[in-house]
């Protein structure tokens, strides 16, 4: 498949890891993948604190940046800002070309699961892994059912990751509980927040798990940094840094 | 330990923050509401049809708010056909001075009361102290916080917040339990044989709505200790007090959601008891005040109008990870957690409480109508941002954010130079200058380059290659 890959800025000028692998895992899966210029933030800082006048001019921008793209799917792996994507290019744009983009895009790991599921794998990965629920992909991407929902159970991450060889995957508990990141919640509420992403870093690290594992950046880069002032001996990855591994 | 009066400051942030101090507490208070949670888990799970269950309690309370008028209406002519005395009051004042009028004409010195959000929220006990009844609150949580003189912490385990050992501490001043007593049972005992007391002693009894039903012109009351049939039951005189988002078609409706209220409120399969009321007692008066206090204003935004589906069953707060983590005190509202911003946002004049809250979206997954309690606080903050009211200097910055996000140039610059700073300032010169991050967190380890700029060179090595 043609993929356009939506880096967001986060990503772009934080994490360019897991952007590298997310290129380089859709490439040894045999796409064509390209990366579109003149992308920006997705405006979910702004939305969030409920400026949404100060976010049309970036969501239109990073919209622009795909409109007329030629591609089957753009593909982003940071869930949360997928999702305000998806919700901002909706809210400032009504017509169909955006329309259009919208119905492209796609999380990594709802990609790698709905629509080009990996065949298999071709290394081990013999460690063990802590997965990390953000929120905004669970409760509003349908990854995984959240700890909250009775009645059929599935799980995305999972399913991808559990074909891996080796691969020993568990859970913090509480399973799914937030982080506390929360974008600007992390300094709006700085308290909360520190006490959130603690609890969240000790339960991952009780895990006895090498890495903690997970589909949202921006939680992972909160984790990471209380982890290392907990000093705590467990460390962040994101999804596409595994699967890149293994194949 | 009056918790409720070391908070000044009217911040959710800064009430929150002192909360947090004593982090051995913070454990203990989120750990006590996270069993709460689990054993809402399993007696959901126990029921094969739960996620159907939601729906259907969605669905009811909807139909109904779209028609409120008209069961509103029913309600109130059934009502008066079983004898009972119908009241309507337009908001808090209004609702107790109708409860005062009735109470005065009965020339009534003590109330027993059963725990009622709705009286909280129009502030009665207060307003009947100062004309001189004597209000008891006689659900077990409810009295103990009313004893230490504080308002409910949380709308179903009023006194979560406090320790037996201090419960002990206030009963043997009170109570004159034995010093040092913190034995739950002995205390309860104690509470008991004080209730019983208060109870052959009023002369009126107040209770809160859980539901109410529309064709049968009958009211429902949930109580797990029996304290409200207790007191509707010995005096002549009953009251009821309900907001007109309480009322539900038929007994059909008000079934599925007794189902669902105490599942999820604290994983019991049915609450104690949950009793019907449709009649005064012989010579008795039975009378009923419906109280909007908002509710119609509330209706008015199609978002924030969901809220009133809420059966205040308190499974949001047991899963709010900020609510445990700051407390029933920190919102500056009768209600608090999520659905205490959801109805409560309006009247912050901190304007911080839409605020406390990660959107983490467990709260709308756990409630058992389908509150989207979520979306209506992100809604809150659009609400605020467009009233000019925006806290935590976001008026200021967040116009900058905007630019400084839609310019790749800027952003690169911004960011280019943030990357720098990581890398060549000790931690210790800069960790003073990144705030609420940096006080808790380490900072990020700054990567090489952009993404965008690596893949740039990527890219023309890549050419060459070729
Ligand atoms: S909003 Fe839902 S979960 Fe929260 S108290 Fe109301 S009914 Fe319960």
């Amino acid at each position: 498949m043609k993929i356009a890959l939506f880096i967001p800025c986060l990503v772009n000028q934080m994490m360019p890891d897991v952007a590298i692998a997310t290129l380089s895992l859709l490439e040894k899966l045999g796409h064509q993948v390209i990366f579109p210029q003149g992308q920006t933030c997705c405006g979910q800082p702004m939305t969030n604190s409920g400026c949404f006048n100060e976010a049309r001019n970036t969501t239109l921008k990073l919209l622009n940046a795909f409109k007329g793209v030629e591609c089957d799917a753009i593909v982003c792996p940071a869930a949360s800002c997928l999702v305000a994507a998806k919700e901002n290019f909706h809210e400032f744009d009504k017509s169909q070309a955006a329309q259009d983009v919208i119905d492209k895009l796609y999380e990594l790991t709802e990609f790698l699961h709905d629509i080009a599921p990996i065949a298999s794998f071709k290394y081990k990965f013999e460690h063990t892994i802590s997965l990390q629920m953000s929120c905004h992909g669970l409760r509003m991407l349908n990854l995984a059912t959240p700890s909250e929902s009775m009645g059929p159970q599935f799980n995305k991450v999972e399913a991808i990751l559990q074909n891996i060889p080796g691969i020993n995957i568990v859970y913090p508990a509480p399973r799914d509980e937030c982080c506390g990141f929360g974008g600007t919640f992390a300094v709006d509420e700085g308290a909360v927040s520190a006490k959130m992403g603690k609890d969240k870093a000790h339960t991952h690290a009780a895990t006895h798990a090498q890495y903690v594992v997970g589909f949202d950046p921006s939680c992972l880069l909160h984790l990471d940094g209380m982890i290392r002032r907990q000093l705590l001996p467990i460390q962040t990855r994101h999804i596409a840094q595994i699967i890149d591994a293994a194949l | 330990m009056n918790q409720s009066n070391q908070y000044q400051s009217t911040s959710h942030a800064d009430n929150a923050a002192i909360f947090c101090r004593d982090e051995n507490r913070v454990d203990w208070h989120s750990k006590a509401l996270w069993n709460l949670r689990e054993k809402r888990d399993k007696a959901a799970a126990s029921v094969p049809e739960w996620e159907q269950l939601r729906q259907l309690g969605s669905e009811i309370k909807l139909h109904t708010l779209s028609h409120l008028g008209d069961y509103l209406c029913q309600f109130e002519q059934k009502c008066i056909e079983n004898g009972i005395q119908v009241h309507w009051a337009k908001d808090a004042s209004e609702h107790n001075e109708i409860a005062l009028k009735i109470l005065s004409v009965h020339a009534v010195k003590k109330l027993v009361k059963s725990k009622s959000m709705l009286t909280e929220e129009c502030h009665l006990n207060p307003f009947l102290e100062k004309h001189g009844i004597e209000v008891i609150d006689t659900d077990l949580g409810e009295r103990i916080i009313q004893l230490n003189n504080q308002p409910p912490s949380h709308i179903v385990v009023p006194a979560i917040h406090m320790k037996k050992e201090e419960v002990g501490e206030l009963f043997h001043q009170k109570l004159n339990t034995p010093k040092g007593e913190s034995d739950p049972t002995r205390l309860t005992r104690a509470a008991r044989k004080h209730l019983h007391d208060q109870f052959l002693s009023a002369d009126a009894a107040m209770t809160g709505v859980n539901i109410a039903i529309a064709d049968l012109g009958a009211v429902v009351v949930c109580t797990n200790e029996g304290n409200a049939d207790m007191g509707v039951n010995l005096p002549k005189l009953q009251i009821h007090s309900m907001g007109i988002d309480k009322i539900v078609p038929d007994a059909q409706s008000a079934m599925v959601l007794l189902r669902i209220l105490a599942r999820n409120a604290i994983g019991q399969p049915i609450t104690t008891y949950s009793s019907f009321y449709r009649g005064g007692k012989v010579d008795g008066e039975m009378h009923i005040i419906i109280v909007d206090n908002g509710r119609t204003d509330i209706m008015q935004d199609k978002i924030l109008a969901e809220s009133l589906k809420c059966i205040r069953c308190g499974g949001c707060l047991n899963t709010c990870p900020v609510y445990r983590r700051s407390g029933g005190f920190s919102y500056n509202y009768t209600i608090p957690g999520p659905i205490g911003i959801a109805v409560g946002a309006q009247h912050d004049e901190s304007n911080t409480i839409p605020w406390a809250c990660t959107l983490c979206g467990s709260c709308s997954y756990v409630c058992p109508t389908k509150v989207p309690l979520d979306k209506i606080i992100a809604h809150h903050r659009r609400l605020k941002a467009e009233q000019g009211k925006l806290p935590f200097g976001k008026k200021y910055y967040m116009p900058a954010v905007g630019k400084l996000m839609s310019s790749p140039t800027l952003l690169n610059c911004a960011m280019g130079s943030a990357r720098l700073a990581l890398k060549v300032l000790p931690h210790s010169l800069i960790t003073p200058f990144s705030g609420a991050w940096g006080q808790y967190r380490e900072l990020p380890v700054s990567p090489k380059s952009s993404f965008d700029t690596w893949y740039k060179q990527h890219k023309a090595s890549n050419k060459e290659a070729k």
